[in-house]
Formats: structure tokens, sequence, C-alpha cells
């Protein structure tokens, strides 16, 4: 096996996938019914906040009415089909049928029923836009306050409330982390072309448009980790902006403020950075096809537990591989584009703050699980993961960088030391 | 009104003095390439734009199956981004402007005239160019996979600033703004000649409620495309301007509104889709009372209905950006005027199934593609309407959801419509028809093919799937599902690879038939098979809304008028045909060269010097001014075409 890092589970479903899509060309009628499965991560079938429900219930009237119309009228245009068939060569040469033009009474009859039909739908329409435009009125107070801003291709995430002497409000990176049962008001923007905010099992899509100050509210009922992706088409790799949130319990979600308030974390102050070439951690360094899946699985069974486990440092890190790292970080020019606090040379704001980015479950705008050997591909060869994105356009091509394995090594064991 | 037009000199009656040089040489070819670059013959014209539309539906087709393959599994490497990108946008601009749109165009051409009773179109050289143009324009459009800035790769809406100079930099974009201004220049032309044309040469009794529901849509699809291709044409030329002169219409670096972009596009958007469903509505509405062998049922309502849809159809535009943060009234008004466009909508079906109730129903194949069409414009109806409920679209918007929606819309809905109506009417154009088992067979294939591919995108979309993803990731879910769609894809292109064989075979070795083989009602059924040149020996006198039956039901009354019109139309001189032309083909060429200039032809070094682009530009200029301007010296002339065959010029001593 050349997927060292994969898990057993992950292994699992992939196998599943692959004998699902020869089931499905094999045994027509088998598997074939997982085409319309409504449990998927973006589901909008399966919602877990108050948003997203109104929204879900709502489909579900439309669903009824048009589905009872839809029985109604297709039995008829199919009783009719039946019914008045010729079933001859005699019939069709039968004398024709009376030439009527019409009944005006049928026609207000059938109009009036449409006309009711829609009412049906439109109330509780009319009702869904004002309950789901922004936070009700009476629980304003309690609304806690991010603004999200769209870039090609990821999300920043900031934290209004929660300002940070000299460097303003605390921000992070395509994961936004939130305090469950509680309503959350989002401030759209977008810093280049309009993207478009979708969590599907929290909230329905609102665009971040350029020079427009959107918004958006949505509440996590209970703590969870949730998928999400940009909705609006915005340029080359559209398809790979995406993003989490995750939904804590309030005192989970303090303690993880104060941790992502303190300044990076120094790992071994005073480490010596390592000199000769440290290729050992990547014995198995492969290169990864093109368009490969950036899901290992880690977090496929829970979650949240797997996110949890990020928060932690690793146990067998190695400082002076980080140490070296984070001299890389500066010669290799990433800290002109990247904020990490603590480092005062990385105070770049062009690309994601990477101050706690080892805590993160995903990198490379929530394309890629965020494990070692992911984040060295990513950094090895940005175009390959992420075509056309500005880390590879406006910085290894114009700047020649060049990474060896060794480098390779030491700057992702300093990103994941940043927890 | 024919005849008083005849008395004016409109129609070229008037005396010449025989002064035409050499330049003003009017052609004359009948056969050969020539009699095709000059026609000014609608029924020709028609065919033109029928082959153009049948080559780009197969464009767009081979578009979409590269889509579906890229899809098949995921996290497949068969396109990069970049090709995917231009797939999906390529694929829906081609199959909308250069499928869909001039396959009705096609339709309105050839039928059109003939429904009404007349000889041609009112403006018969206006007719060609409109063709020429939008040949152009498809050219434009398709230039970039054969230059390295590659296709146009923006979408097919366009959105601004992803479209501006600084996030797509190359003439990608360009090619795709040049391309669909012309493409609006030819509908517009064409459409202003459509109007012209229904409202004033029906034949005598044809009053406007015993049009032809075929003729009813297009003159109101014509209206649609005058009144909303200005806003598309204002955005284009704004965002034009952004690109080659530093303007900032959308340019947020220059306090640019992309917004505004969004609202002109959907102002147009919108009523581009009755653009593309209304002429299908019109072909179902012949097709269904034909086969059901009674008159359509509420006529009048069927009328009504489809004019409300058309002015409706302006009120609609912001259902399309829900989420775009309107605001809640802005949200509320458009979700009810939304619903509101369902009505006459479900109008129409009623009054379709209303045909079909008492009917002597004969399955033959048009029947199969129009009552394929009614059920799945049922499905696609009601996905629409559930998208007017603006918070469950908030969840749908730009999913997989919507993506099977206007499918159901525009595949079963517009195409099954063309589809059926190519069948129709093969055998008045060609005089041949197409056998029956063949043709159901194709029905079939595309029919299931269709439902296979599109079904499963409902649930893809309201399991999270987003459109415009160029790959998904395998542990989203979404795998079987677009399996599923892609096995469906490939059936639906065995479908319409079949139906085409059979139609060209057909074409080639199809049963012959004579005139009338549908028993249909209409007027052009009381045509030879295919017309003749002139259309109509003499003009007919129209006395029901479906007068070829009536006619065929009062045969010696009918008989008995017609050799009195006869008469009087020997005495006006005979048949009148307008001249052919070839500048309507030049002027064209101008355009093509002139928009080559400014779309394809990198910019000139510094101001102020007359470079490439510059030059390309002034050369195409130079070519339509010219040809504009022989145009309209060479006058409006005809030539009259007498029974027995005999030709005479008008322009000459007559």
């Amino acid at each position: 096996m050349r997927w060292p890092i994969l898990s057993a589970k992950s292994t699992a479903l992939r196998a599943k996938t692959a004998i699902a899509l020869a089931g499905a060309a094999l045994l027509p009628g088998c598997s074939w019914i997982r085409a319309f499965d409504l449990n998927g991560h973006q589901s909008t079938i399966d919602v877990e906040g108050p948003v997203a429900r109104t929204q879900t219930n709502l489909f579900y009237v439309t669903c009824w009415v048009t589905l009872v119309l839809f029985i109604i009228v297709g039995a008829v245009l199919a009783y009719a089909m039946v019914r008045f068939r010729a079933k001859t060569e005699a019939d069709e040469h039968a004398v024709p049928p009376p030439q009527g033009h019409g009944n005006p009474l049928v026609e207000v009859g059938l109009i009036s029923g449409a006309v009711l039909a829609l009412v049906i739908i439109a109330v509780p329409t009319v009702k869904g836009i004002f309950y789901t435009y922004d936070v009700p009125e009476v629980q304003k107070g309690e609304a806690y306050q991010v603004t999200a801003t769209g870039y090609q291709w990821w999300f920043k995430f900031e934290y209004p409330a929660e300002q940070i002497a000299g460097h303003g409000a605390l921000t992070t990176g395509n994961e936004l982390v939130i305090p469950a049962g509680r309503p959350i008001h989002i401030n759209l923007r977008s810093m280049d072309v309009m993207h478009s905010f979708w969590v599907p099992k929290l909230a329905g899509k609102v665009d971040m448009i350029p020079n427009r100050a959107n918004l958006l509210w949505l509440e996590a009922e209970h703590p969870g980790y949730y998928w999400g992706q940009c909705a609006e088409f915005c340029g080359e790799s559209h398809a790979v902006m995406r993003f989490r949130v995750i939904a804590l319990a309030p005192s989970e979600f303090n303690a993880w403020l104060n941790s992502q308030m303190a300044p990076a974390r120094d790992a071994h102050p005073g480490a010596q950075p390592a000199t000769a070439e440290a290729t050992a951690q990547f014995a198995s360094v492969r290169s990864f096809g093109q368009n490969e899946t950036g899901a290992t699985g880690a977090f496929e069974v829970s979650p949240l537990d797997a996110w949890r486990r990020k928060q932690l440092p690793d146990s067998n890190e190695d400082p002076a591989l980080i140490a070296r790292g984070r001299e890389l970080f500066s010669e290799k020019t990433c800290s002109t584009c990247h904020t990490i606090r603590g480092n005062p040379s990385a105070v770049g704001i062009v690309g994601p703050e990477l101050t706690h980015v080892g805590s993160r479950s995903s990198i490379a705008g929530g394309l890629l699980d965020n494990t070692p050997e992911q984040l060295r591909r990513w950094i090895h060869n940005p175009e390959a993961v992420k075509p056309g994105n500005k880390m590879w356009v406006t910085g290894y091509v114009p700047n020649h960088i060049t990474l060896s394995a060794g480098d390779e090594v030491c700057l992702v064991s300093y990103l994941e030391s940043l927890k | 009104m024919a005849d008083a037009l005849a008395k004016t000199g409109f129609l070229g009656k008037e005396e010449h003095a025989p002064t035409k040089t050499f330049v003003l040489w009017r052609p004359t070819a009948k056969t050969g390439l020539m009699s095709w670059l000059t026609t000014v013959d609608h029924k020709r014209i028609g065919f033109l734009y029928g082959i153009s539309a049948l080559f780009f539906f197969l464009v767009g087709g081979v578009e979409a199956l590269l889509i579906r393959i890229q899809l098949m599994v995921p996290n497949n490497h068969f396109l990069t981004a970049q090709q995917y990108n231009e797939m999906f946008t390529m694929h829906a601009t081609t199959m909308i402007f250069l499928a869909v749109m001039p396959l009705s165009a096609a339709f309105f051409n050839f039928i059109m005239p003939l429904q009404i009773g007349a000889r041609d179109v009112a403006f018969p050289r206006l007719n060609a160019f409109s063709f020429w143009v939008f040949l152009v324009g498809a050219i434009i459009l398709n230039i970039g996979w054969f230059i390295h800035d590659g296709a146009p790769n923006g979408g097919w809406f366009g959105y601004t600033p992803l479209t501006t100079k600084l996030y797509s930099p190359n003439h990608a974009i360009d090619m795709w703004v040049m391309g669909l201004q012309l493409l609006g220049v030819a509908s517009i032309a064409a459409s202003l000649n459509f109007i012209v044309t229904i409202i004033n040469l029906r034949a005598p009794g044809m009053t406007m409620m015993r049009l032809p529901v075929f003729t009813w849509m297009t003159l109101v699809t014509a209206f649609l495309i005058v009144l909303s291709f200005p806003a598309i044409t204002i955005a284009l030329v704004e965002l034009m301007m952004d690109r080659l002169f530093g303007t900032n219409f959308f340019e947020v670096s220059g306090g640019g509104m992309p917004i505004l972009w969004t609202h002109l596009f959907w102002v147009f958007g919108h009523p581009e889709v009755y653009i593309l469903i209304l002429p299908a509505m019109g072909i179902i509405s012949e097709i269904l009372p034909t086969f059901a062998r009674k008159p359509l049922f509420g006529y009048p309502i069927v009328v009504f209905s489809g004019a409300s849809i058309g002015f409706l159809g302006f009120g609609v535009w912001s259902h399309h950006m829900f989420t775009t943060g309107m605001g809640t009234m802005g949200t509320a008004a458009f979700s009810l005027t939304t619903m509101v466009i369902a009505v006459p909508t479900g109008v129409k079906i009623f009054n379709w199934i209303g045909t079909l109730w008492g009917g002597h129903i004969s399955m033959r194949t048009p029947m199969c593609f129009a009552l394929g069409f009614i059920w799945m414009f049922m499905i696609g109806g009601f996905s629409g309407v559930m998208h007017a409920a603006a918070p469950a679209d908030a969840e749908q918007h730009n999913s997989y959801f919507v993506v099977a929606h206007f499918h159901y819309v525009l595949i079963g809905g517009s195409l099954f419509a063309l589809l059926a109506g190519i069948h129709y009417w093969f055998p008045l154009m060609f005089g041949r028809k197409v056998s029956e088992f063949w043709g159901k067979l194709s029905f079939w294939l595309v029919f299931i093919g269709f439902n296979v591919t599109f079904f499963p995108m409902h649930f893809l979309g309201l399991n999270g799937m987003p459109r415009r993803t160029f790959t998904y990731d395998s542990n989203m879910g979404w795998g079987t599902g677009n399996f599923v769609a892609t096995m469906g894809a490939f059936l639906l292109g065995i479908g319409v690879g079949t139906y085409f064989v059979v139609m060209v075979y057909t074409f080639f070795k199809g049963e012959k038939v004579a005139k009338d083989p549908w028993d249909a009602r209409t007027l052009e059924w009381g045509l030879p098979a295919p017309p003749p040149e002139y259309n109509y020996l003499v003009i007919p006198t129209v006395h029901a809304r479906d007068d070829w039956w009536y006619e065929k039901h009062h045969r010696s009354e009918v008989a008995a008028e017609r050799a009195v019109h006869a008469k009087e139309d020997a005495a006006h001189g005979g048949i009148h045909m307008p001249f052919q032309s070839i500048y309507p083909f030049i002027a064209g060429v101008g355009i093509l060269v002139g928009a080559v200039g400014i779309a394809v032809v990198d910019a000139d070094p510094g101001p102020g010097l007359v470079g490439r682009k510059l030059a390309t530009c002034l050369v195409g200029f130079a070519i339509l001014l010219v040809a504009s301007l022989l145009w309209s010296l060479e006058g409006n002339d005809g030539y009259h075409i007498h029974p027995e065959g005999e030709v005479e010029g008008d322009g000459h001593g007559h």
C-alpha cells in the first residue's frame, strides 16, 4: 500500500465507492438507489439549524403541493392519452371528433385552482423570507458577530468582538468556529470577484459581492462539524473553494477563543535549527495524482472529535525541524503574504492568517485534510492542487521559489506545530 | 392588406429606368453556392438557420458529454479546471444562442410566412443579413477553441468583476462579449422583421385571432427579443468599454458596481428563458390539435396566456438573484411575481390536455415528442415553482437542483418541441416522411436518456452539490448520482445521434409522401411539398382559424373563390418576387473582420499609431459601410413570376 497516512476507514470508503460504481455499471437496480441519497455532508434535507430548517420545511411545502398537482394533472393526462388514443388504422381515419373550441367555465375553474395552490406556497414563503433574512429582533442582543470575506479561492473569517492589541480583530482562514445554540450574524464581504457563502446544513447561501455589504444569519442547534463551499462561480478554482464551520458548546468555544487570541506557539524556544537535509518524515514521499482527493477519512466518523485532536500538539514533533522551518518561512518569502502573530517577520495580509494553522482540520481552502503529507503536497506544488492560486501565480513563479524535500519537511513541521 | 400594399410602391412596382451598373448587379443564381450566399427566400434562410443550429447543437452536445465524463467519478482529471470552465461556459452559450434560438428562428423563417399566407417576410434582405450576422457571432464565440487564449470561460452569465480585465485578462471574454453583442444585433433585426411581417403581411381574412398559435408565439417571442436584448446590449457595451478603454462600470477598484451587471444581465436573461420556451409552446399547440384531430382547446386563452407570460416575463428577473441580498421586500415581491407567472404556464398545460380530451389521438412520432414535452415540461415547471419560494431557493440556487430544473424546461421543454417540430414539418419541407419505427426509437432513447441524466441531479442538488464545479470529493456522497447521470448522458447522446442519422437518411432516401400527410389544420399544409419559391400561387383568403381544415371541408367554395383571385393577381402582373442580393453577406463579412479586430487582435502598442488592431477594425468598418451603401443603392426591386413559370424583370420596362 503506497498510502501509509490513510486510515483503514478511508480505504474502506474508497473500496466501497469503487464497488458501488462497479455495481452501478454491472447490476442495474441494485446500488443505483444511492443516486437518491440525501444524507451527505452538504445535505440540504438533513439540516441542523433553524434557518436551514425553515428553508427545508418550505421546500417540503412546495414539494407536496406540486407533487399533488403533478399526480392529479398527470393522471388526467395519462387517462386522456390512453382513453382517446386511436387504436387502429380505422380509428385514425374515422370521422373526426366534434370540433369543440373549449369551455370557459373549465378554464376559470382550473385557473382558480392553480391560484389557490400557489397561495398555499406563497404564505409560508413570505413568512420565511422575513425570518431567514436577519436575526429575529428578540435574539438580536445575543447574536455573535463575525465577518466572512471571500478571496480567490479561500475564505477569511474575522471576529470583531475579539480584538488583539496591535493586530486588530482575531482572524482565521477557511474554518469558522462558532458557539452552538446562539444566532451568528455573518457580514459577507468580497475582496475580488463574487463568491457565495453556503453551509447547507446550517443555512442557504448569500452572495459575497464586491462593493456591497451583505449579511446572513445562521445558528447551529448543537455542537458539530459542517462542510461548506463557495456557490458562485468565481474563476478557475471555484470548485475547490471550500470551508468548514465548527460549532462548539459555549465553554469550549471560549476556550478555543483564548487559545486563538494567543500568539503563535513557540514550541521549543532556543532549539537549534536542523542543518542537514531532513527527509525522514516523508520516507514514502509520493507524487499525488492530478486532482486526487484530499479527504483522508480522518474526519468521516467523528469529525468534531478529530478536529479536537488537532488542537493538541503532536507528541513527537522535532524541535530542530520546527526551528529550521521557521527560518525557511521567511527565507522562502512566505512571510510577505501570511501573518503569523508571534513571528515578527510574518506580517503579510494577502494570504490566509496562519497563526494557528496547525490547529485547523483542513488546508488549501478546505480542500485538503490537514495532515503532514497533504500539507507537503500543497506547498510542494500549489498549482497542481488549486490551479491558478495566488501563492503559485504571484509567489512561487515570479520569485522562483524552489523547495527541496528537506525544506518541505521543515516547513511542514513548523506549520503543523502552530497549534 | 396585401392588396393595399401591392398598390403602393413598397413592393417594387414603381417604374424604373434601366440604370443598373456593374456594382449593382443583381444575382440570379438559383443553385450552387452563390444562390445560398445571395438568397432572400425565407425558406432557404430558414434552412441556413436550421443547419447552423443543428451543427452547433451537436457541438454543444459534445461539450455536454465532456462535462459529464469529467464528473462521472469523484476527483476525475479528464479535463483541467480551465478546460471544464470553458466547457460549461460554451455549452450554455452554444445551446442557448447557437442551437435553440436559431432552431426556433429556422421555424419562424420557414413556417411563419407560410402560416399567414405570405410570399416572404417583410424585409427579405434584412432577413438574410440577420442570418449572416448570427453566423458571424457564432464564429466569434468559437474562435477561442483554435487560438492560444482559449474559449470564453466566465460562465454564460459573465458575472463581473470576474469578467473584467483584472480577472480575465486575455481575449476569451472579449470574444464572448463581441459574439453575444452580434447575436443580439441578429436577433433584434430578425425580430423586427417578423413583427412587421406578422402585422402587415397576413393574407386577407387572417385576423389576429385566427393566427395559428405558432405564429402568435413567434410574435410574442419577437417582441420579447426586441425589448429584452437592449438590456444585455447595454451591459455588454459597458463591459467592453471597461475592458478596452478602462472605464469603471464594473471595475471595483474604480468604484464600479458588479451588482449592476447582474440586474442588466437578468433583465435580459429571464425574458430569454421565455424566448427559448414560447416558440416551443407554439409548436406543441400546432402538433396536438393535428394529431388529436380537433381544434386547440381554448385558443384565445392559450394565446392570451402566451402574451401574459411575455409581459410577466419582464417582472421576475430578480428571482435569479434571491441570494444577492436584495432585502426582504425585493425578495418577497419577485417571489410572488414568479408564482404568478406559473398560472398562465399552467393554463397552457390544462388547455393542451383539453385538446387531447375527446380527440382521436394518432400516436405518430411528432405526437410522441409533443406528449413527452408536456410531461417533462410539467416536471420542470413544478420545480420552477419550488424555486419561486425564495427561502427554499437559498438552498437550491446554484446547486444541481437548478441544473435539473432548467434542463427539464430546456431539453424536456424547448428541445423536445423543436425535435417534434422537425418531424412534424419534415414532410412539408422535403416531401418525405421519417419512418415511424426509427422515429419512435429515437424518441424513446432521447426520452429515457434525458430522464436518467437529469432526474438524479435533483437529488445531487438537494444533497448539496454546487454547479459549475470541475471536481467533487469522494466523501460527499455524490458519486453514484453523477455516475448514473453520465450513463444517462451517453444514452441521450445515442438517442440524439439516432435522431439525426434517421433525419439525414430520410432526407435522401425517406418515404415520399403527398402533401398534408398528417391531415393537418393550418394554412401551410395546403402547399405542395416542398413549397415553391413563391409559396402561394394565389394568396389564400382565410375563412376560419384552422383554415386548411376549413378548406378541406369546403373545397368547391374555396376553389371558386381562388379562381377569381388568380385572375385578379394575373391582372396585377403575376407573382412578385424580390431580387436576390449579395450585400447582406458582404456586410456580414465586414462585421466579421471588424469583430475580429475588436475581440481577437492584440491591442496596439501605443496610442496615436494605427496598429494591427485599429487597422483591422477600420477595414471591417469600411467593408460594412460600402456594403450598406450599395445595399441601399441597389433598391428593393423584384421580378414577376407568372403561374406558368414565365419570368419578367420589373425594373426593366415593366
